[in-house]
């Protein structure tokens, strides 16, 4: 019996990333893609006073963080951590197949709305 | 020397001429100002000809709606062969679209190649069947509080839903952003392929 291979796609993106390109990763990621979205201690990185990064970058780091576990506790993804060596890790998201759910009529749902207002 | 025409002959031939000069110019598409030149060209044909006219044999309206029918058709013709050595062979819908072929030009042209879509207008149905569908999919994985606000902004702008009571502006803002997000995530929103990052 042959083993059927999946050719997975990881990504490292050359710079930080904010909330909305984690969120347009997710949405066209196949079950698989990997996506490291920060390298570092993400905890102390996005704590206000420990932090060694300047204030807009730790307030992007933080929404991303938080962003990332919304996208976990909504099963779209899995968070999973590499260390690549002392206090250092990889922070790394894996696409989950998409969360099955029972389709929602548009028209249906702006007449309600229309018959609400 | 011939006797001067009559002016009841006059009026006739120049009705007659009027009604060809509209016919032919309506069958030609040509601009506006071609209906004089063509009322002219059948009418110096007709003059032309009139020394043939029998009374006996019919009326004056008869013999120039005959000659005129006729110059028409050799002017129609003429325009015809100008255009296609101009132009080339004229194209329509309904040609089969190359020799040999039972397709019409009409069947081979998709939605996008429309006169529709030059103007401006999406045509392409299948595009927008596939949005309705992603639409249906996604609307279905939202929290039910999501898709009530998603659907309301879809009915009206924001600040109406502040008039209506429906939240504070900075709440509704937040709670855009958040949607936005939420869609983006579910695949509706700027992808990946198109930011800097990637």
């Amino acid at each position: 019996m042959l083993m059927k291979h999946t050719a997975f796609t990881n990504a490292r993106a050359p710079h930080p990333i904010s909330e909305i390109e984690f969120c347009g990763w997710v949405g066209q990621a196949v079950p698989g893609d990997r996506l490291e979205y920060h390298r570092g201690f993400l905890v102390l990185d996005a704590f206000p006073v420990i932090s060694k990064l300047a204030d807009p970058d730790r307030k992007r780091l933080a929404l991303l963080g938080t962003r990332a576990f919304w996208a976990a506790e909504a099963s779209l993804v899995h968070l999973v951590q590499e260390r690549i060596g002392p206090d250092h890790f990889a922070y790394i998201a894996i696409a989950r197949p998409k969360p099955k759910a029972a389709a929602v009529s548009l028209s249906a749902l702006l007449l309600a709305e229309q018959q609400a207002a | 020397m011939q006797p001067p025409i009559s002016r009841h002959h006059l009026a006739c031939i120049l009705a007659e001429a009027d009604v060809a000069a509209h016919r032919l110019h309506r069958r030609l598409c040509g601009p506006a100002a071609d209906l004089d030149d063509l009322r002219q060209d059948l009418l110096i044909d007709l003059i032309c000809r009139l020394p043939a006219f029998d009374a006996s044999r019919g009326s004056i309206g008869a013999f120039a709606g005959i000659v005129l029918r006729n110059q028409a058709s050799r002017i129609a013709l003429k325009h015809h062969r100008d255009r296609c050595s101009r132009v080339g062979a004229l194209v329509s819908l309904d040609a089969p679209f190359g020799p040999g072929a039972t397709d019409t030009l009409g069947e081979t042209l998709s939605q996008s190649d429309g006169l529709a879509t030059w103007h401006g207008q999406d045509g392409d149905e299948f595009a927008r069947t596939d949005l309705r569908r992603d639409l249906s999919r996604v609307l279905g994985q939202l929290a039910p509080a999501a898709r009530i606000f998603c659907a309301a902004l879809g009915q009206c702008a924001l600040r109406d839903l502040v008039a209506r009571g429906v939240g504070s502006r900075s709440a509704l803002y937040r709670r855009t952003s958040e949607l936005r997000l939420d869609l983006t995530a579910r695949g509706l929103g700027p992808a990946w392929d198109g930011f800097p990052a990637a």
